[in-house]
């Protein structure tokens, strides 16, 4: 295999460098050389290690869809807009708690509270805003921890990095809160479990986060410090289109910014990501489009179906089927953004059969590009 | 061994160079001593410092170079009988004094300059030649050739100066300054003179005492005339003299170390019948007569001095200005390639001189031993490298300061000084420096450098000095960068002595040369006092060192001050025991494998820390390892467990 030689500096000179990055923090916090710091991976010193993690984890290199689809589904990747999906469903939190914290039904705090009380889970690594805007990734231990974080501002942040600075004797059963790109190099460290680090077998449940792209944190951030006075900073939201605009909540009021400014601050690497819905989760959430308080859900496997079951039996979900209408225009907009970013990735290539860090089966490719 | 200030007149003692400098002053009655330690000259003040109470003189370690040789002036002008002592570099910091010292002439009491150089660098970042300044600044000037004479030459300095009032010049080289020999002991006067600033010397005189440059061509003159005096006092000096057969084939002209290499060398080539060697003293004025004397044995001259040519060029120059009808011999030395002009010389270096000119040929011993010898050395001696001692501060601040550039990620620059610290710029400190100059120069570079942002230039810049640089010549730089409005950081490591000379005290300690309680200057208080932001760092704690000076780099602005403080664990480790005992859980260790590879021991490089090849893991060398306990915190496996000792 071509990844038993590949070093840290492969990724940087491959990736890093080439702007592919996605700051998903599968190379940091279990290594002394890289770092992550203010939405950049540092390289501290070399390291002389081949086949190294750090390379073999990043969701942008090699990634091919059909075995890490075999790995979670036992089957080869769905050619379906959101790939393999059970149900799709809209849902919203029980608990009043949780629904005025949470940014849109409050389906992931619910949940993971529930996989916490159930045992299931005893934490959950997630991104988690700071008070000062920024995000960190964390390991939220309690309902209380995973309430605190409830919210996005829509920047990346390295989640997998909390994963990896586990003991590697740690035997705490674990759920993720991921974005699709965290999604996929979790996946591909399931399917090829790393070496100095926590059992990734003690993952026990993975909730993907619907992602259309992810905002650059050092400049983004440093965006929102011009116009606004931070600790004033309460919340951050993207109401769904045509809003076309960035709410930015503060104790003195709200602030619509266009979207088209803020789009400006876009991680440049997720032009080339391919999935909306993070398809390899367990469950995938996101707002609602056009019905608001409520979560759309998409579960994808067992695990996943029984939790949500489970909160359903216990009334801590309200779940209803997704409009037929609201599911076409889902689909639709997760069919586009595959086309798109193939087009961007050929556009930067200039080969179809050079996909920079992707491998698609040859129909779903030919469907896309028809 | 005896100190110094043993009473034994008649006795022989053994004594290096530099406390035979230090006892020819106690015997020519020397009241005042100040200096800045710098190796190879810092025992001088050590041994004087430390017999200072018994010996009713004063002894301090000044702030700099410059400061000791005028509070030593202070001294003669007051009728007390002084001497500044420095190493190389530091007659550089004094020379601006020195050239208008010269103009006014010293008190009524001797006053003596001491350079210790450096030939071949050992310790020092330059082997600058300081005999050139007595040529420069007309400074009468010797050069000890033995142990005795470093004694010797120091004691009759005095009176020489006294008689010319003139500042007299004693340079003498490591091999001196750090060699031991037999030195014959004079008498210890007691008593010192009462000390009283004559401002009018006599009826005579109806102005006051003015020890002023002015007017400088009338002074010139009469420093020139000093001058004259000397050589002629020169002429007969028992330390010039002559050793060899009346007609050589080959005349070596000598002084200092070197004429022991040149006796070793005649000696060993058994040439005691053909070749004569002149060795020299008082090297400047030339004894003109005396050398005159000697140039005619021989019709080849080979000049046998270490570093810069000075006998051979001035002599040639001498020679030249001799009639037509003087004897022209063939002069040999640097200008020949016969003797090397950089490094310290050596018998060998000498014999190979003397055998290439004379065609003789000579092998010290066979070919086959030596190539055995060689083997035998690069086999069974472990390679060592410059390193920060075990549990060194130093390494912990580098640590920070290369972690936090990278995290920065604009490519900060560090510049650096003199001291331990300058060892950063290789492998002990992460490669971090990228400039050593002279004291201080670390942060008047980076002053620079933090002006450069109409240029473009948006590197973080670092400046790192030691305590001791800092007192010494860093604070006018940051008063500068503070004015000017400069953007860089001064990292002051603190570590509470002058470490790299051997823990002289200096102004932060609270603690004089001769071991007085006094008020310590606080370095913080200092840089708040200019305005300066300050932080207080202890440089064990890696993450919050790491995050200030992240914050001072992104903050930019004027410069700034991040204090590191810890005490150099040397000084540490002789009042206390390690704080820690540190092991390496061998279950956690993933020694090469990814997530580590040896981190600690490829990188960080504490010598505390040893690599076991076999079983593939890290492990603590109990000999080595202080147990400050650092290294636990920059292993990724937590394999490195500290344990309260």
């Amino acid at each position: 295999m071509v990844i038993a030689t590949k070093t840290c500096n492969d990724l940087l000179t491959e990736v890093v460098d080439q702007g592919l990055c996605t700051l998903c923090g599968a190379c940091t916090g279990s290594c002394p050389y890289l770092a992550y710091y203010k939405g950049r991976i540092a390289l501290l010193d070399k390291c002389s290690v081949t086949g190294a993690q750090c390379y073999e984890y990043c969701p942008r290199t090699h990634i091919d869809m059909d075995r890490l689809s075999q790995h979670v589904f036992s089957a080869p990747y769905s050619h379906d807009e959101m790939g393999t999906a059970r149900d799709i469903l809209i849902a919203r939190s029980t608990e009043k708690q949780i629904a005025t914290k949470a940014q849109y039904g409050g389906s992931v705090t619910t949940l993971l509270s529930l996989a916490l009380e159930e045992r299931l889970i005893q934490g959950t690594v997630m991104s988690k805003m700071s008070p000062d805007k920024t995000s960190i990734a964390t390991l939220a231990k309690t309902t209380d921890e995973i309430l605190q974080c409830a919210g996005s501002n829509y920047m990346a942040c390295p989640v997998l990095e909390a994963y990896n600075k586990l003991p590697k004797d740690s035997n705490l059963k674990l759920g993720i809160v991921a974005t699709p790109c965290q999604v996929l190099a979790l996946t591909k460290m399931r399917n090829h479990p790393p070496q100095n680090r926590a059992d990734i077998n003690n993952v026990q449940l993975v909730i993907g986060l619907f992602c259309t792209w992810a905002l650059a944190p050092d400049s983004f951030h440093g965006f929102l410090k011009e116009k606004f006075e931070i600790p004033k900073v309460t919340k951050f939201d993207i109401p769904p289109p045509p809003a076309n605009r960035f709410d930015v909540f503060t104790i003195s009021g709200t602030t619509s910014l266009p979207l088209d400014d803020v789009r400006n601050y876009r991680m440049p690497t997720c032009a080339y990501c391919l999935d909306m819905t993070a398809e390899l989760a367990d469950l995938s959430i996101g707002a609602a489009e056009g019905i608001e308080g409520w979560n759309t859900i998409i579960v994808r496997t067992e695990k996943g179906a029984d939790l949500l079951e489970l909160a359903r039996t216990k009334g801590k979900l309200e779940i209803n089927k997704l409009p037929p209408q609201n599911l076409a225009h889902l689909k639709e907009a997760a069919w586009l953004k595959k086309k798109r970013a193939l087009q961007e990735i050929i556009n930067r290539t200039g080969d179809k059969k050079e996909l920079l860090y992707l491998t698609l089966p040859q129909g779903l490719m030919d469907a896309l590009l028809g | 061994m005896a100190t110094i200030d043993i009473d034994a007149p008649g006795t022989s003692q053994l004594f290096i160079g530099n406390e035979a400098i230090a006892r020819g002053a106690l015997e020519a009655g020397v009241g005042f001593a100040a200096a800045y330690p710098g190796t190879p000259s810092s025992e001088i003040l050590n041994s004087m410092a430390s017999v200072a109470r018994n010996m009713d003189i004063y002894a301090e370690w000044s702030i700099n170079e410059k400061v000791a040789m005028e509070a030593a002036a202070g001294a003669s002008f007051a009728g007390i009988r002084a001497m500044a002592s420095m190493k190389q570099n530091g007659i550089n910091v004094v020379s601006d004094f020195l050239s208008n010292l010269v103009m006014t002439g010293i008190g009524p009491a001797g006053l003596l300059l001491i350079s210790c150089d450096d030939p071949s660098a050992i310790s020092s970042t330059n082997e600058q030649d300081t005999r050139h300044i007595a040529k420069w600044l007309d400074i009468p000037l010797v050069e000890p050739g033995t142990f005795q004479e470093a004694k010797d030459m120091t004691k009759w300095l005095f009176e020489l100066a006294e008689q010319l009032g003139t500042l007299c010049m004693l340079r003498s080289v490591t091999r001196i300054a750090h060699a031991r020999g037999n030195v014959n002991l004079g008498e210890l006067p007691r008593k010192q003179k009462k000390a009283y600033f004559d401002q009018c010397h006599d009826a005579r005189n109806p102005f006051p005492t003015r020890y002023m440059p002015i007017s400088s061509p009338i002074r010139h003159t009469f420093l020139h005339l000093k001058l004259a005096r000397a050589k002629e006092q020169f002429e007969s000096s028992p330390f010039n003299y002559y050793l060899g057969p009346e007609q050589p084939d080959l005349l070596i002209i000598t002084c200092g170390s070197s004429w022991l290499y040149s006796q070793d060398a005649v000696k060993a080539l058994k040439l005691e019948d053909k070749v004569g060697i002149l060795k020299l003293g008082t090297l400047w004025p030339l004894p003109e007569k005396f050398i005159e004397k000697h140039l005619s044995k021989s019709h080849k001259i080979l000049f046998v001095e270490e570093i810069d040519p000075f006998l051979e060029q001035s002599i040639m120059e001498f020679a030249a200005s001799l009639p037509s009808t003087a004897p022209r011999p063939i002069f040999l030395g640097k200008r020949s390639n016969h003797i090397p002009a950089q490094g310290e010389l050596n018998p060998d270096l000498v014999m190979k001189a003397i055998t290439s000119i004379l065609g003789v040929s000579y092998e010290a011993r066979d070919a086959e031993y030596s190539k055995k010898a060689a083997e035998l050395a690069s086999t069974s001696v472990p390679t060592r490298s410059w390193t920060f001692c075990a549990g060194c501060p130093h390494r912990a601040t580098f640590w920070s300061i290369k972690n936090a550039t990278k995290l920065d990620g604009r490519n900060g620059v560090v510049t650096g000084d003199i001291g331990c610290y300058s060892m950063a710029l290789g492998a002990a400190g992460f490669y971090q420096l990228r400039t050593v100059h002279c004291m201080g120069a670390g942060a008047g570079i980076a002053s620079g450098l933090g002006k450069l942002a109409q240029f473009g230039f948006n590197q973080p810049v670092i400046a790192v000095v030691g305590d001791s640089t800092f007192y010494h010549a860093t604070i006018p730089a940051l008063i500068n960068g503070i004015f000017n409005k400069s953007n860089y950081i001064l990292v002051i490591l603190d570590n509470s002595a002058t470490a790299m000379t051997g823990f002289q005290p200096h102004p932060g300690t609270g603690v004089t040369a001769i071991g007085e309680q006094t008020q310590p200057i606080s370095m913080e208080a200092l840089c708040r006092s200019l305005g300066a932001r300050v932080e207080i760092c202890d440089p064990f704690d890696l993450k919050s060192t790491t995050n200030t000076l992240l914050n001072m780099m992104a903050e930019g602005g004027g410069a700034k001050v991040a204090i590191m403080r810890r005490e150099c664990e040397l000084v540490r480790g002789k009042k206390a025991k390690a704080p820690y005992k540190v092991h390496i859980d061998s279950e956690k260790c993933v020694g090469q494998a990814c997530g580590c590879d040896r981190v600690c021991t490829r990188m960080f490089l504490c010598p505390g820390l040893i690599w076991d090849k076999e079983a593939g893991k890290s492990k603590i060398d109990e000999v080595v390892c202080n147990g400050c306990g650092f290294c636990a915190d920059i292993c990724p496996q937590g394999a490195i467990v500290k344990e309260a000792a």
